[in-house]
Order: structure tokens, then C-alpha cells, then sequence
């Protein structure tokens, strides 16, 4: 296919090597203000439009898991469900944290509605991205929490001239994907509209297990931007966001061990809406005044095949309201201050809390940025959390990037992230009907130990006074530093280095209570126990060859382990068994590999061609995620509990996808591609890969 | 119907060892003979937290029956993840256990005190709580297995007065289709000593 497309106009291109530089992007995620990315000393990274485009993805997990460093994650509790659906989908893990610990933003707002701390990332269609800005390292001091590894900010199309787009996707599994977006602008006014319709009929990887392993799916997305000039001075925006998602389920239960089959569907919504206010009062001062609400339901209903009536129901609503304002004095970036307050109400509504829940948040951020003699760039900012349920946060950070030479550039950072304790994490009540334990929130301690008593379910000599008040969860916290360099070779070849280590404390988990329910049974809660940190090396590489052929690089090392499990191994308490001969011996800390899930190697490649000659263009990325550790892998079990033996390891993969495209007429281009051309499977463990895919896209563009 | 093996391997060498010796030394007067017995078994327990407990005899190296539960026939049972053991609020018998850190193997000699009972139904003996108990359970693992913590085993003192090591080697499950298991297969191995003594 390639040589076709490329074969009618191999001569008509052979220019010589000019002007194909190493684009210096403009980012707003680093600082909340406008900042040239080689001005900022933070690891920032840009996936542009142009990279979605030719990638011709329909899904953003998709591409992101193809940069450096970063890796899908998905809840290993949603793999064993045995034809269940998943309910906590995939995330992405940034700097070896888990996906609870980076905040997803869409233009600059966060998303809501975690599902055991993992954001469904469908729900943001890529058809009207602009750019996306990953930010490395902790970014709670403009963010808040969970903002612990990272920020990864999706930022849209603004409405700057007539347009209209329109495309067709069609790809494995009867995957179809229907998009139009248009922009109209008049003198003062533009807007922006944008609609999808994403649907597929899912897979099933394993046809001994009775339902498909993705269920199939229709999701709608639609997006409209409008933004008003006032005056030059006075600019008003307002956007609204709605996305839906509905799942088709069709699964076995087992509720006296007879298999029933049940059927229902899964319902996930997500709007928001937002209204901004810009204000320039001077040449060196203006600020902005926003709100911002949105609102996630997730709704999931099955009904026994055999007589219709309901199961199951699961209901869950979350919303969020944020007005915020920002003000910027001194003009950019030689001497800047930032300073900004806001005020979080967030409710939480579901099956599974014994009521609805409120939280009440205020917050503060300021932000100097200093250049010092053109050489120097130092950002020095905090930002203080006020919350109705944990202690106040105060999170600093401080960056300083120096040039060695023009290009030669040393970045450093520090700073203090947090991530609040969750709804369920605090509120949960729930009693597992099979097994019989009771899980309960911090909070909700006192009330679900009171009302288990009272139901008999708990001895009533058991002394409950302890625990009447509940235990106070505090945020986890972490501490991050990065520091690297950015050295420009020439002006199409840039290299980059960046050391990183975070210091988790506080984590979250689960422990058992020291008695039991009359069922014998456990009673679980939360409490801040665990440390753990991460550590590794990111390199990234550009190379322009000539203005056809560009090649981006990456690669991440990294080094994730638990402190509570090094400490024990000092102590000389932690001690494994042989599965085959029974002998047990110490754990070493050599032998000690780390936390679960987290590959020591990851490294990508993104190979662009294009060809304006032919006006044809192929994209070709690959991502090798290297061995990593699995609990119980193939029912090994050694006791330690950590990750020591090889026999845990998960063989590293490839994932290879390319894509071409051709201009047909002056609108019009068609798109073809083949994901994960080397068809890598592992359905237990990575339910989400299918096998290979393949897809055509149909694109129309106009512009005025 | 349960399954039952029984590998006298560990036996079998203990007596090869104790015959070389006692050949070398021929003419010394013989010490009391080892009584101590070593097993390795596993044994089937229903995937349930209300079934009736699996009852073990360590002497007969084998299941007792659930009629059987109000006499000294058994020394420790198993449910689920809970284990009691035969005293005051789980059986008639004077059994009691103590979790013992340590290398299995190397241990030779049952403490005299620290016993624990179960003292009431909900208050054993041995802790078989999810993070404080004797085994390891990681929530993220498919498998949903039960993993015994390795350098942690058991001294049982039996329900008529006789001295056990015991440690629990690997739980895992029989095949099923359903989400959730049916059948979990225990495997441990213990040292019984017959003679009365402490020593293994």
C-alpha cells in the first residue's frame, strides 16, 4: 500500500534539507499562562494535532500509551471477571504511579468521576484536539490534588476561522466512528461546534468463557466552544461538553453456583459547561474569572435472562462546582506573577454510600516567575488546600532552568504534591453478599460498625467506643524532583534528559479490623499506612532529517519499590519459599524487584514521512513495554508476597502500528492503518489489546 | 469425593538418616528412638465462608468427619481462610497453636508456653485476618489467590497433648467456571512427634 501511494510521485520531491527545525511549542499547562516549552524548567511534553491526525486513532489511551514513559494500566481487578465487564476500564501510568495519581484535565479543567481511581478515558473523543500537554513531575502546586505524577492536559479546537471537518472511521470489530466539526466566525463571534458517534460491537478473547470479553458499545460526544470579543480588552468564553456511553452487557451469574445468564447495560454520562471572563485592565495586568461545573453518572442495571427481573443495580453520580479566578501582573515570561483563588463543592451520590455526600474545598495559588540576565528562568509557586474532610495542604514548588549555552539548557524542580483521600476510600459502605465481609469508609467507621452491631451481625460484646469517631484519613503526599537537560544539537535535532525520583507517603490501603463479624468474616477500612517511591530516567530524541522524514524517540527506565518491604527485608524479616522444594530463605535486597506491574524498560519510536509532493504522509509508532512483575502469575506463589522471582515476570511486548494518508482532491484524504501489526495477545492480563486491527478513515476539510 | 495424598518422602528420608547413624554407631547404647512422623498432605475445603469446617486429624494423617466434631478426633479444621482449632469455643479438646516465625525446617524444639485457644467463635486462635494473618492476599491479583506467608508456620499442641509443626505450603483451587471458585485445595506438611516430647 505504501509503495503504491508514494510510487507516483517519487520525483517529485527532493528537496534539500531546509528549514525542517525542531518546533518549540507554546504550552499553558506548565505555568497557566502562555510559555514557550524551552522556556519552562519542568519536563513538558506536546503530542500535537498533527501527531493525532496522522496516527488517524480513534482513541486517545491509544496515543497516548505510545509516548515515553507512559504505559496503560489496567485495573487488574477488572481482568479475572470472567466475561463481567470491567468497570474501571484503563488508565495511564506516568513515572511508575498507579493512574489515581495523575490529574486529567480538558482545557485546563479537571475530569471527574474515577472509577476506583481510574478515569475511562474514552470519554474524550480525539476529533477536535489541538494539542495535548503532558506535564512530568508533581503539578499540585497550580492543581491540587492528584496531581502527584503528573498533569496530562487535553486541550481543544478554538474557533479562529470558517471550517468545517468531517470524517468516516471504519476498523475491526465493526468499530464505527462519525465525525463532524465546524467553526463559524463573524467579525466579534466564533464558535465551534463539534460531534461523534464512536461505536463498536466489542470482541471476545476467550470463547470458553460465556460473554464477550469487551462488551459492545455506542458512545456519543458532542462539544460546542464559543468565544466573544467584547473589546479588545474584554473577551467572554463559553463552552459546554457531553459525552454517553452505553454498554450492552451479557454475562453468567452464579448466584446459588446455578449460571444464570443476565443482560443490561451500563450507562456512563459526563457533561460539563464552563464560562470564562478575560480581562486585560493594562499592558502589564489582567485576570480571568471562570465557573466551571460538570456532572459524571455511571448507571449499570442487569436483568436475569430468564424472567426479566432485576438483579443488579449500581448507581453513581458526581458533581463538581468550581468558580475560579486568576490574575497575571507583569508581561510574560521575563517577570511574571500569578496569583489565583477558587472554591470546590463537590457531591458524590451512590448505591453503595449510606447517604449523599458533600465536600467543601477552598483553594489558593501564587506563582512568581523570574528571568534573571537572559540565562536564568526560576518558577516559584505554592498553593494552599482548605478541605471540610482532611487536614489544609500546603504544597510548594520551586524550578530553575539555567543556560549553559544557547543550547544547552539545565532544568531542575521540586515540589510537593498531594492526592485527597477518595469518596470511597472515606464513605464506602458495602457488605459482599458472597464472601460475606463488610468493607467500610473512615468515616463511615463509627455509623457501619454501630448499624452491623445492631443488625447482630457483630458480637455485642465487642467494645465499639474506639472507633466511634471514624479515623481520620489524611491525603497522601508525595515529594518530586526532577532535573535534566535539554541540549539542542542543531536545528533539527534535539535531545533530552530527565532524571526523576517521587517519594510517596501516607498511601492509602485497606486493613482488617482486629475482630471479626459473627459470620466470621472481616471488616475492612482505610488508613494512611504504606511508602513507596519511584525513580528512573526519560530520554527523548527529535531528529529532522530533511522537511520529509522526521523520527522521535523515547525511552524510560524505571525503579518503583515499597519502603515498608525494604525496611522488613533489612530486618531480616521477610522470607520466601521455594514453590518446587519448599525451602525457605531470606528475601535479599537484590532479589527484590519491586512493586508489582511496573516495567523497568519502556521505549517508543514515532517515524513520520511525508511526502508533500504526493501530499501523501506515513506514521509509524512503536512501543515496546519491557518484563514485568504479576502477583500469582500462572498460580505461582512463593509467600513473600512481593515481587522476587522471575516466574512472576510478564514477558515484555511491541506494540507496532502504521498508518498512511493521501490527499485525494484539495478536501478530501483518505487514511488507512494497521494497529499492533505484530498481532501481540494476552488476553488475561491485557484484555484491552484485541490482536491486529485495521482501519480506513475518510476525511473531508474546508477552510475560509 | 476428597482427594488425598499423602508423600512419606520426608519420612522416609528421616529414616535413612536415623539407619546410617545407628549403623555407624553400633556399639553406644541406642538413644530413644524418633517417633516424630512428617507429612505432607492436601486436603479439599468447599470455597465458602459458611460451610462447615474441614476437620484434620494430624495423628490418622487424614479428614475427619463432621460428626465427629464434638470429640478429640481432630485437632485443627479449616474454613474458607479461618482456621480453629479443638478448644473451649471451637471444640472439646485441649488444642492450642502458636504462628512461629522462622524457617520450618530448622525448628526443632515446641516452646513449653504461649499457646493460644479460641477462646470465643469469632476471637481464634490463629489470626486469619487480610493483612494480619497468615497469609498474603493481594487484591489486584486475578488469580484471587490465598498465598501462605512464607517464614511463618505453626506449633499445634494436639487436641490429646502431642506436639505438631505445621506449615501451610500453597492454597490453590480446583478448575471452575464460574467467577468465583468452588473448591480450595490446602497443601501443608507437619512433623508429628508420637513419642510426647517437644522435639521434632
Amino acid at each position: 500500500m505504501v509503495v503504491v501511494i508514494f510510487s507516483d510521485c517519487a520525483t517529485a520531491q527532493r528537496q534539500k534539507d531546509s528549514a525542517a527545525k525542531v518546533l518549540d511549542e507554546v504550552v499553558v499547562t506548565a505555568t497557566r499562562t502562555e510559555n514557550k516549552v524551552s522556556n519552562i524548567p519542568l519536563p513538558v511534553q506536546v503530542i500535537s494535532e498533527k501527531n493525532i491526525h496522522f496516527s488517524g486513532s480513534q482513541k486517545l489511551i491509544d496515543i497516548l500509551q505510545m509516548q515515553t514513559g507512559l504505559v496503560i494500566a489496567n485495573n487488574p481487578l477488572g481482568t479475572a471477571l470472567q466475561g463481567y465487564p470491567n468497570p474501571f476500564g484503563d488508565g495511564i501510568q506516568m513515572q511508575g504511579l498507579d493512574p489515581a495519581y495523575t490529574l486529567i484535565l480538558v482545557n485546563g479543567e479537571p475530569l471527574i468521576g474515577r472509577n476506583a481511581g481510574i478515569i475511562n478515558l474514552g470519554r474524550i473523543a480525539v476529533g477536535n484536539i489541538k494539542q495535548i500537554e503532558i506535564i512530568r513531575g508533581p503539578a499540585t502546586c497550580l492543581y491540587g490534588s492528584d496531581a502527584l505524577a503528573g498533569v496530562i492536559n487535553i486541550i481543544t479546537e478554538d474557533p479562529v476561522k470558517n471550517s468545517l471537518n468531517l470524517q468516516a472511521h471504519y476498523a475491526t470489530n465493526n468499530t464505527i466512528g462519525l465525525t463532524a466539526a465546524g467553526a463559524i466566525k463573524k467579525k466579534k463571534t466564533a464558535l465551534e461546534l463539534f460531534i461523534n458517534r464512536y461505536s463498536s460491537d466489542g470482541y471476545d478473547l476467550d470463547k470458553n468463557i460465556y460473554g464477550k470479553t469487551i462488551d459492545p458499545f455506542v458512545d456519543y460526544s458532542a462539544s460546542a466552544k464559543l468565544t466573544y470579543n467584547i473589546s479588545i480588552k474584554n473577551k467572554l468564553t463559553l463552552s459546554a461538553r457531553y459525552f454517553s456511553e452505553k454498554q450492552f452487557n451479557n454475562y453468567l451469574i452464579y448466584p446459588q453456583s446455578e449460571p444464570q445468564i443476565v443482560k443490561g447495560t451500563t450507562a456512563e454520562t459526563d457533561g460539563s459547561l464552563f464560562a470564562r471572563y478575560d480581562h486585560k485592565v493594562n499592558g502589564g495586568l489582567n485576570y480571568t474569572a471562570s465557573v466551571y461545573t460538570t456532572s459524571y453518572t455511571n448507571n449499570a442495571g442487569v436483568y436475569l435472562k430468564r424472567n426479566d427481573s432485576l438483579y443488579e443495580k449500581i448507581q453513581l453520580t458526581d458533581f463538581l462546582l468550581r468558580p475560579e479566578i486568576q490574575v497575571n501582573v507583569g508581561k510574560n515570561p521575563a517577570v511574571l506573577f500569578v496569583a489565583g483563588a477558587g472554591y470546590n463543592f463537590e457531591t458524590v451520590n451512590s448505591t453503595r454510600y449510606s447517604s449523599r455526600k458533600e465536600l467543601d474545598a477552598w483553594y489558593a495559588f501564587v506563582q512568581k516567575q523570574i528571568q534573571w540576565k537572559d540565562k536564568t528562568n526560576i518558577i516559584m509557586g505554592a498553593r494552599f488546600d482548605k478541605n471540610s474532610l482532611y487536614p489544609a495542604q500546603l504544597s510548594p514548588k520551586l524550578a530553575v532552568a539555567y543556560k549553559l549555552t544557547p543550547a544547552f539548557i539545565l532544568k531542575g524542580s521540586i515540589g510537593a504534591g498531594f492526592k485527597a483521600p477518595d469518596f470511597r476510600q472515606q464513605f464506602l459502605n458495602f457488605s459482599n453478599s458472597l464472601i460475606g465481609y463488610t468493607i467500610l469508609g473512615a468515616s463511615e467507621l463509627g455509623h457501619g460498625l454501630q448499624m452491623l452491631q445492631k443488625t447482630g451481625q457483630i458480637n455485642p460484646d465487642i467494645n465499639l467506643d474506639p472507633y466511634m469517631r471514624g479515623y481520620q484519613l489524611s491525603p497522601e503526599k508525595s515529594i518530586g524532583i526532577n532535573a535534566g537537560f535539554d541540549y539542542t544539537i542543531n536545528s533539527h535535532a534535539v535531545f533530552k534528559v530527565n532524571f526523576f525520583r517521587n517519594d510517596i507517603s501516607n498511601l492509602i490501603e485497606s486493613y482488617n479490623l482486629p475482630f471479626n463479624k459473627t459470620n466470621n468474616q472481616s471488616i475492612f477500612s482505610y488508613m494512611n499506612l504504606d511508602k513507596v517511591f519511584t525513580e528512573g530516567t526519560e530520554v527523548n530524541f527529535s531528529y529532522n532529517f530533511n522537511q520529509n522524514f522526521s523520527l522521535f524517540g523515547g525511552y524510560q527506565y524505571l525503579i518503583a519499590k515499597d519502603k515498608k518491604i525494604l525496611q522488613q527485608i533489612k530486618d531480616g524479616k521477610l522470607y520466601k519459599r521455594d514453590p518446587d522444594t519448599y525451602v525457605t530463605t531470606l528475601v535479599t535486597k537484590g532479589e527484590y524487584k519491586g512493586l508489582y506491574n511496573r516495567s523497568r524498560n519502556t521505549a517508543n519510536l514515532r517515524f513520520q514521512y511525508n511526502n508533500l509532493g504526493c501530499k501523501a504522509n506515513a506514521f509509524i509508532t512503536v512501543k515496546y513495554r519491557g518484563a514485568y512483575g504479576f502477583s500469582g502469575l500462572d498460580g505461582f506463589q512463593n509467600g513473600s508476597g512481593v515481587y522476587t522471582d522471575e516466574r512472576e515476570s510478564v514477558k515484555g511486548f511491541v506494540l507496532l502500528n502504521a498508518t498512511v494518508s493521501k490527499r485525494l482532491v484539495t478536501r478530501w484524504e483518505v487514511q488507512g492503518g494497521i494497529e499492533n501489526i505484530l498481532n501481540y495477545k494476552n488476553p488475561l492480563l491485557m484484555p484491552n489489546i484485541y490482536g491486529r486491527t485495521y482501519f480506513i478513515n475518510a476525511n473531508f476539510k474546508l477552510e475560509k | 469425593m476428597k482427594k488425598k495424598t499423602v508423600k512419606l518422602s520426608v519420612l522416609a528420608l528421616v529414616a535413612l538418616t536415623t539407619g546410617v547413624i545407628s549403623c555407624s554407631k553400633k556399639n553406644n547404647p541406642t538413644p530413644a528412638p524418633n517417633l516424630s512422623v512428617s507429612v505432607t498432605d492436601s486436603i479439599q475445603v468447599p470455597f465458602s465462608s459458611t460451610a462447615p469446617y474441614t476437620l484434620y486429624s494430624f495423628k490418622d494423617s487424614s479428614v475427619v468427619p463432621n460428626s465427629d466434631s464434638a470429640s478429640l478426633k481432630w485437632d485443627f479444621g479449616i474454613r474458607f481462610v479461618n482456621i480453629i482449632v479443638n478448644s473451649h469455643a471451637s471444640g472439646p479438646g485441649n488444642a492450642a497453636v502458636i504462628t512461629q516465625p522462622g524457617v520450618y525446617e530448622t525448628f526443632t524444639s515446641a516452646p513449653e508456653t504461649g499457646y493460644a485457644y479460641d477462646t470465643t467463635t469469632t476471637q481464634t486462635a490463629i489470626d486469619a485476618g487480610y493483612t494480619t494473618g497468615w497469609y498474603n492476599y493481594d487484591p489486584n491479583d486475578p488469580t484471587h489467590t490465598f498465598h501462605p506467608k512464607a517464614g511463618q508456620f505453626f506449633v499445634f499442641k494436639t487436641a490429646d497433648g502431642h506436639y505438631v509443626k505445621m506449615e501451610i505450603l500453597s492454597v490453590s483451587y480446583l478448575p471452575f467456571t464460574g467467577p468465583v471458585p468452588v473448591t480450595l485445595i490446602y497443601k501443608f506438611r507437619y512433623t508429628y512427634q508420637a513419642d510426647g516430647s517437644r522435639n521434632f
